[in-house]
Order: C-alpha cells, then sequence, then structure tokens
C-alpha cells in the first residue's frame, strides 16, 4: 500500500527525535496516574502500530497474525513469570523470543503465499494460538484469562509506584528501542531489500533478493518487539485475557496505523498518541468508542489513504512550494541591481505559454546567444559571458521556470525539456532574435539540442557538461558516471546537507564570491526536478541524437575534463556529423561549468566557435 | 464405536456442514465475483439472527419463525447492498482492493458487532424453534429442528445455483465475475451487480444466522466463529465450482463432528484451522480448486 505521489523526503527523524524529547520530560508536567497511564498504553500501541508497519507497510505482506505477536508476548510472561516463576525481567526477554519463533515458524506457510491468502494463513493461525490458549484453561486460564500477573522490580523498587514512574520510563526506552531498530532496519541493505521486493517483485528477485528469506527476516523483525512490549503490557496491566485477540485490539491498531500512514514508521507513533487520547476521551461512551474507531478506519481509508504522513507531506509540499517563490519575488523586488551588476543587461520579464519568465537582455549587435542554464541554477552564472560577448553579440540569458527570478510553473505543463524548449522559441521570437546561437549548459543543454531538434530558428547549438542520449535510459549511465549526487538533481527535497553538495557540485567552486550561484539552489522550485527528471523519458531522444549525427546545424561541445558527471570517453565516442574542430573541447580545469570556472579559456573557444560560423 | 453413534455423529456432522456451506457460499460468491474477502460475513450472520430473533419473538411459534425467516434475508440483502458502495466501491479501480477491502470489512464487522450491542444488549438470546420434538427413523431418534435446517438448506442452495446457472441477473453477475469489461461493454451496471452480490450473500447468511439462532444461543460476538467456518470451508475448498465450496463444507462438518467426539469440544477448532493451514501450504486453490477465481 503506497500513498501516490513519490515522497522524497529523506528524514523523517528530527520530529520523533522532538517527540521523544517532550515524552522524556512530560512526566514533570503530568504527575498524576492517569495521565501517565495513558501515555504508557500510548507507547505500547505505538510499539505495536510502528512495527506492524513493517510488515505491512514496508514489507507488503498482509500479516495479521500481528496482535498475536504481542499476545504471545503477553501469555508468554504470564506463563514463565507466574507459572514457572522465574525473573520478570528475564520472562519479558523470553517472551520476545517465543513471539520471534512463532514468527519464523509463521513465516513457512506465507512463504510462498500470495495476496488475500496470507491474510487467510495469519488470520487462521492466530485463531490457532487463540484455541491453543483458550484450551489449556489449567495454565492459562481459559476464557477469563491469567491475574495477578508479576510486577517488575529494580531491587525493591517496584516500577509502579511514585506514579507509575518507572513504567513510564520503562516504556519509553522500549519505544525509543523499537523506534531506533526501525529507522536503522529500513536504512539497512535488509529494508532495502524489503522494499524493493515490495515495489518490484520480480525486479527485486532478478537482482538476487530472495523473496522468502525476506519474507522470514520481515516476519522476525516485526514480531520482536511487539512480543516484548506484550510482556511489559502484562507485567503493567498484571492481566492475560485473550481479549487481546478481539476484534477491539485489533480495529485499534489497525487505526494507529492507518491514521498514522503506511511505511512511515512516525507517523503511527504520532497517531497513537491521537488515536490513545480519543479512545480515552470516548471512554465513558463504551460501544460508541469501538464505532468510532471503526468508522474513523473506513473514513480514512475512503477519504485519505496516507494518513497523517502524507498530511505532513503535503504541508511539506505546501509550504516549499510558497517559499520558493516568495524567494523569487524577494529577488525581483529588490535584488535587481545586484543581478544587473552582474550582467550588465536589461532584465525584462516575458509572458510566455509556459509562465512568466525573466530574461537578461544586452540588446544591441545583429548575432544573438542565447544562454540556457542548467538544473537549479540561474541565468547570471553566465556573467562572465555577459561582459565578453556583449561588444559584438546581442547576449541573452533565461531563467527557466521555477528557476531564478522566474516565476514558479505548473508542474505538469512547464517543467519540462520539451515545455522548457517552447518557452525558449517563444522568447526568441518575442524578442526577434533572428536565427541565434542556442548555447545549453547541463539541463539546458538538453534543452538546446530538444530547440534545435524541435526545427526552432537557429544558427548552431553548443552544449556543455551535458552527454548526448540516443536510447533512454539505458544511455544515462553510460554517458555519466555514477555518482550520489546525481540522484539529488531529481530530487524535489534536498536536505541542507544535500543542496550544499549537490551546489558545489554544479558550480565547481565553494569561493565566497560564487555563493549567489551555490544559493540558486535554495530558490529552485523543488517540483521542477523532480517534474523535469521523471519527465526525461517522454523526449524523442533519437530526434536529438539523428540531428547531431546528420549534422545541418553547426555544433560545438565544451566540456570540462573534472567534470564530476560527465563521462568523457563516452561523449568522444558518439559521432557528430559536423562538430566544430571535429571533436569535443575540453577546458582544462573547468569543472562542470568550464564558462564559469574558466571564463578566459573558454570565451575564447567560444568566439572561434562563434567566428567559424561567419 | 457403534453404529449407532457413528450414525449419530454422521448426522450431526451433515446437519453442521449444510450449515457451514450456508455460511460459506455467500462468501465464495462474493470472493469469485468482486475478487474481495468480506470480513463482515460473520456479523451478516449474527446481524440476520438478532433481527429474526426480534421478529419471531414478537409472534411467537411458527408463523413467527417464518416471518423471521422473510424479514431478515430481505432486510440483510438490503444491508449488504448498501455496504458495496460503502466499503468496496470506492476501491474498485484500485490494485491494492483485495488489502483495502479487508481493512473495511474488517472495521464494518466491528461497527455491525457494535451496533447489535447497542440494540439488543450483550445478554444471549434464543430463537423459538418451528418445530419441536424428534423424528423416529429405523429405530434412531434425530431431533426435527435439525432435520428441517438440513433440508432448507439445501433447497436454498439448490435455489442458489439456479439462479447463477440460469436466471438472466445470476448470469450477467456471473459474465461481471468473468470478464468485468466485457460485461460493463454489454451494457450491464457492473456496480450494481457487485452490490447485488453482496446482498444476496448477506441474505443467505442471515438464514443462516437463523438456524444457528434456533438451535444454539446467540450473542453480539458470535459472528466471529461462523466467519472463522466460512473461511476455513472457503480455503478448504476452493472456489472453483459453485459447488466446490460446499462440498467441502460437508467434509469440514464431518470432521468437526468427528473430532469433537474423539478429541473433544477444545481441540476441535485447532485441528480444524492446523488442516486449513495444511491444504492452504499444498494447494492453495482448495482441494477442488483448479484456479484462482472464476465462478
Amino acid at each position: 500500500m503506497k500513498y501516490d505521489p513519490p515522497f522524497q523526503r529523506t528524514n523523517g527523524f528530527p520530529p520523533v527525535l522532538i517527540l521523544f524529547g517532550i515524552m522524556l520530560f512530560l512526566p514533570m508536567i503530568l504527575t498524576d496516574t492517569y495521565s501517565r497511564h495513558i501515555l504508557i498504553l500510548v507507547m505500547i500501541y505505538a510499539v505495536i502500530a510502528s512495527n506492524w508497519d513493517l510488515s505491512l507497510g514496508y514489507g507488503g505482506i498482509f500479516n495479521f497474525a500481528h496482535m498475536t505477536f504481542f499476545a504471545i508476548g503477553l501469555y508468554g510472561y504470564g506463563l514463565l513469570a507466574k507459572v514457572i516463576g522465574i525473573n520478570p525481567w528475564l520472562a519479558i526477554l523470553l517472551a520476545a523470543l517465543v513471539a520471534v519463533a512463532f514468527a519464523a515458524l509463521l513465516s513457512i506457510p506465507i512463504l510462498k503465499l500470495e495476496g488475500v491468502y496470507v491474510i487467510l494463513v495469519t488470520i487462521a493461525a492466530s485463531q490457532l494460538v487463540l484455541k491453543l490458549i483458550v484450551s489449556q484453561s489449567d495454565y492459562t486460564g481459559g476464557t477469563s484469562g491469567m491475574v495477578l500477573l508479576p510486577r517488575l522490580t529494580v531491587g525493591d523498587y517496584k516500577l509502579n509506584s511514585d506514579g507509575r514512574i518507572g513504567y513510564y520510563y520503562a516504556g519509553l526506552f522500549l519505544l525509543g528501542l523499537s523506534t531506533l531498530f526501525l529507522y536503522k532496519f529500513n536504512r539497512s541493505a535488509l529494508g532495502r531489500a524489503v522494499k524493493a521486493l515490495r515495489d518490484n517483485k520480480y525486479y527485486a528477485i532478478s537482482r538476487g533478493v530472495s523473496e522468502p528469506r525476506m519474507r522470514l527476516v520481515t516476519l522476525c523483525a516485526s514480531a520482536f518487539f511487539p512480543g516484548l512490549i506484550g510482556g511489559f503490557y502484562g507485567s503493567y496491566v498484571r492481566v492475560a485475557s485473550p481479549d487481546v485477540f478481539g476484534l477491539g485490539f485489533l480495529t485499534i491498531t489497525l487505526s494507529i496505523l492507518l491514521v498514522g500512514g503506511v511505511s512511515s514508521t512516525w507517523g503511527p507513533i504520532l497517531a497513537a498518541f491521537l488515536i490513545t487520547v480519543l479512545a480515552e476521551l470516548l471512554g465513558d461512551y463504551g460501544i460508541w468508542r469501538d464505532i468510532s474507531i471503526a468508522a474513523l478506519i473506513i473514513l480514512v481509508i475512503i477519504l485519505y489513504p496516507g494518513g497523517l504522513f502524507a498530511a505532513v507531506q503535503e504541508l511539506w509540499n505546501f509550504a516549499d512550494k510558497n517559499k520558493t517563490a516568495l524567494i523569487a519575488w524577494y529577488r525581483r523586488q529588490y535584488k535587481a541591481n545586484a543581478r544587473k551588476e552582474l550582467t550588465g543587461a536589461e532584465e525584462k520579464m516575458i509572458e510566455t505559454r509556459h509562465g512568466t519568465v525573466a530574461v537578461a537582455d544586452t540588446k544591441t549587435g545583429a548575432k544573438s546567444i542565447v544562454f540556457i542554464h542548467g538544473n537549479s541554477s540561474c541565468k547570471e552564472i553566465f556573467t562572465h559571458q555577459f561582459h565578453y560577448f556583449s561588444d559584438h553579440y546581442r547576449v541573452v540569458a533565461i531563467d527557466l521556470p521555477g528557476h531564478g527570478v522566474s516565476y514558479n510553473g505548473r508542474p505538469e505543463e512547464d517543467y519540462s525539456v520539451q515545455s522548457y524548449a517552447q518557452m525558449v522559441a517563444e522568447v526568441v521570437q518575442k524578442l526577434d532574435l533572428v536565427d541565434p546561437v542556442i548555447f545549453g549548459w547541463s539541463l539546458g543543454g538538453y534543452v538546446a539540442l530538444e530547440y534545435a531538434a524541435a526545427g526552432y530558428p537557429l544558427t548552431a547549438v553548443s552544449i556543455s557538461g551535458t552527454s548526448p542520449v540516443s536510447v533512454f535510459p539505458d544511455d544515462m549511465p553510460k554517458g555519466y558516471i555514477p555518482s550520489p549526487h546525481m540522484e539529488l538533481a531529481g530530487k524535489r527535497f534536498h536536505s541542507r546537507y544535500e543542496k550544499q553538495k549537490y551546489a558545489l557540485n554544479t558550480v565547481g567552486t565553494d569561493k565566497p564570491e560564487a555563493k549567489m550561484f551555490r544559493d540558486a539552489v535554495w530558490r529552485t522550485d523543488g517540483r521542477a526536478r523532480e517534474y523535469v527528471f521523471s519527465k526525461l523519458k517522454t523526449i524523442d531522444w533519437p530526434r536529438q541524437t539523428r540531428l547531431l549525427q546528420q549534422g545541418n546545424i553547426p555544433f560545438a561541445m565544451l566540456n570540462g575534463p573534472e567534470d564530476p558527471f560527465i563521462n568523457h570517453s563516452y561523449c568522444q565516442s558518439l559521432k557528430y556529423g559536423n562538430i566544430w574542430t571535429g571533436n569535443v573541447i575540453t577546458i582544462k580545469g573547468g569543472g562542470h561549468a568550464p564558462f564559469f570556472m574558466k571564463p578566459v579559456q573558454f570565451n575564447h573557444q567560444f568566439r572561434m566557435f562563434l567566428k567559424s560560423l561567419e | 464405536m457403534e453404529l449407532e453413534t457413528l450414525l449419530y455423529i454422521l448426522v450431526s456432522g451433515l446437519v453442521l456442514g449444510g450449515l457451514y456451506a450456508l455460511m460459506a457460499i455467500g462468501l465464495s460468491v462474493v470472493w469469485t465475483t468482486i475478487g474481495v474477502f468480506n470480513f463482515a460475513h460473520g456479523t451478516f450472520v449474527a446481524l440476520g439472527a438478532y433481527i429474526a430473533w426480534q421478529v419471531s419473538s414478537s409472534l411467537g411459534g411458527a408463523p413467527g419463525f417464518l416471518l423471521g425467516a422473510v424479514v431478515a434475508p430481505v432486510a440483510l440483502f438490503m444491508i449488504g447492498y448498501a455496504l458495496h458502495y460503502a466499503l468496496v466501491k470506492p476501491f474498485e479501480r484500485n490494485p491494492n482492493i483485495v488489502l483495502l477491502s479487508v481493512i473495511t470489512t474488517l472495521a464494518a464487522a466491528s461497527i455491525i458487532e457494535s451496533m447489535i450491542q447497542l440494540i439488543w444488549g450483550p445478554r444471549e438470546k434464543q430463537i423459538e424453534a418451528p418445530v419441536n420434538g424428534n423424528l423416529e427413523f429405523a429405530g434412531l431418534s434425530f431431533s426435527a429442528q435439525d432435520i428441517l435446517t438440513f433440508v432448507v438448506t439445501l433447497f436454498i442452495l439448490a435455489a442458489l445455483a439456479w439462479f447463477l446457472k440460469r436466471s438472466r441477473t445470476g448470469r450477467a453477475m456471473r459474465a461481471a465475475a468473468q470478464n468485468r469489461e466485457a460485461a460493463q461493454l454489454m451494457g450491464f451496471n457492473v456496480t450494481h451487480l457487485y452490490a447485488l452480490t453482496i446482498g444476496i450473500a448477506a441474505a443467505t447468511a442471515a438464514i443462516a444466522g437463523l438456524f444457528i439462532g434456533s438451535i444454539r444461543f446467540i450473542n453480539p460476538t458470535f459472528g466471529v466463529d461462523p466467519l472463522m467456518k466460512s473461511l476455513i470451508v472457503v480455503i478448504f475448498g476452493g472456489v472453483a465450482h459453485f459447488t466446490s465450496p460446499i462440498l467441502a463444507a460437508f467434509i469440514v462438518g464431518l470432521i468437526e463432528a468427528f473430532s469433537v467426539y474423539f478429541f473433544g469440544l477444545y481441540w476441535a477448532p485447532s485441528i480444524l484451522f492446523g488442516l486449513m493451514i495444511i491444504v492452504l501450504l499444498i494447494k492453495p486453490e482448495g482441494l477442488f480448486g483448479f484456479q484462482r477465481k472464476t465462478l
């Protein structure tokens, strides 16, 4: 079960950390036993639900015997601590191990089953355990259950004295441990394999992930903490009754999981607060409580299947979208002079069918050059070119929609290489640039190639930091060097660290005077990154390479050999029909942005190319 | 073991099997038609029993039972029909329909169970049986109510089979089950047919509830047991044919009757669940099944 929009925020950890910080000090404020009791219940439910998420959400295994793990922990504790009489602390741990053993047993029948059959077997298995427990009434108390289970003590100190403070912190410790475990597990190689099986089973299997083994691992991993908390629950309420197998417990846990949002770990933890407190508030209404919780499940699943987690994500989206728009607005209003200093050109806003874009234009010169910047950058990165070429040429640079001081666009319509190319064509037409030379950098390189391939008017096309691709996506790993920073290019949300890394790699310098260009990443609409990259597959790539091979249009390629992204031997191995000087030009020390890092060499070479066109 | 005891066990197993067949057939028809496992089916049985109790106890005797036998299925048919729109229809095109509908039907089961408790209270009730006494046959005496249950059950199953195989609506339902898109192209209102399926399943559940309520005591949570039994039956027999769950129901009934005799009341459910898991391991499509989803 997945919520449809892809969530690419890497870190769900800070909210949980804050929550734990609050919970650590909450007992100082809430000193009465009742509110602490509710908080202990919250922790118990949070552990059960967040671990269920491991199998149901991350693993995609419809395990409906999850409450049985809890029940086994509970009854295991009762039998070990009361009937056999071993140390309660040891009994809790042993009971949890019994729950894991049961999970391992349970995984055997469902190793090869699919869909509803998994649900049926797990339900049958949990009923089997229930019937076995009820049938052994000599030890388990049958349908009426076991009472007066031993309490937990440290030395002579009972954990329930001083307003249950001991149980509170023990529960918090278990919840913290469980959350840490889930967090680590989901980010480990095992956790990734589990998720891969859920998302694309056959691909995962073909990459060597064993489905039966992963199911075993998932179930066992999701059983330990519920088993542990089951024993803890037993020592706390001191009763073990077959109610824990009933519909009531199941629906409460399920509602916590669904309201919180599956595949999120911390969603269920937050939801445990909401639902448990809600359930306690409705406690006086008895049956109405069960009805409202069940109705809540149905409503959430029909109206808002992502739960709290999705709500937070959408809130985040909303904030991020507005934040970037606000930065752009602020720069339009107050920073025009700073931009003019860099380009020495007039800036104006031009309305196109892909939104209003900012264009810097030197206005004079018979021949014109249009510069298109790359992903998460801005037109001012061509500052050296403005100063160098404006003597003979009309230099124009455009902020792509969602970048620089252009407005944010509509994601579906405006964020793609094709619509960027259409936008450039419209700007060219509106400014009356007759057959310009189009220069594109990085992602802008694809925009330039697309512009040329679509047959818009131009004299020549030149790219930098771009690998031409003919088969997508197969050529992508050939054209680019695999690096973790490549992934960032198509990511909607960056963490601070990721933004810095990405900016440093694209701009190529950490000098303070280039700070403005690195900051462009902060302004860029995250949706532009995500949509442009997810729509790369819709580009007619062979049309672009055909254009380069046929050579009807003069073409130049200027790369920096230290570029952290481009595979140079790939670029050189391609066939070009009309490439200037017959090969790819390399500009030593140029990095990913040679025109910015080594402007003297670049400008010299580029002017030679422009001269060759005359 | 004496022959007489064997016969008694056989008969009680068959009566049990008939009831299980009646309960399971609704689950199986819904599963094969819509591809949804209705976990509220057990509470349909319970709700049907309570409605029948309400009607029959106000009138009393055989006429009351007869009225209950009419009112309960009709009421449940309408409830089932309406519930399709609330529980299943929102996910009709969702690839996760199986899990989602399991969750919604479980929640609905919880709601119905609570409603029953709210309306009728937690006390146990029993529907007054229309016939009393025993029938003597070849020196053996059988409870008349058991025999009535068995005969009526067989009759209803036959009627349902006729409806699905021969009637126009039944064939439309099967068409929708086999190929939803094609059925839609032929002008059938598939959503209506799906809702009808759940309605019919609920109606058969109500009849099962009526008979169980006249044999045993009913309480608000008693729906769990019929649900589990129907699950076992459906898994045991598979759903390849209309008759597969029915045959399986009789086998399960007999196994239960014998294991209660030999191993005691407490062990019988464990044996059934254990057997079900074994069947799933060896032949997930059921004993009589060769395909996953046909009618």
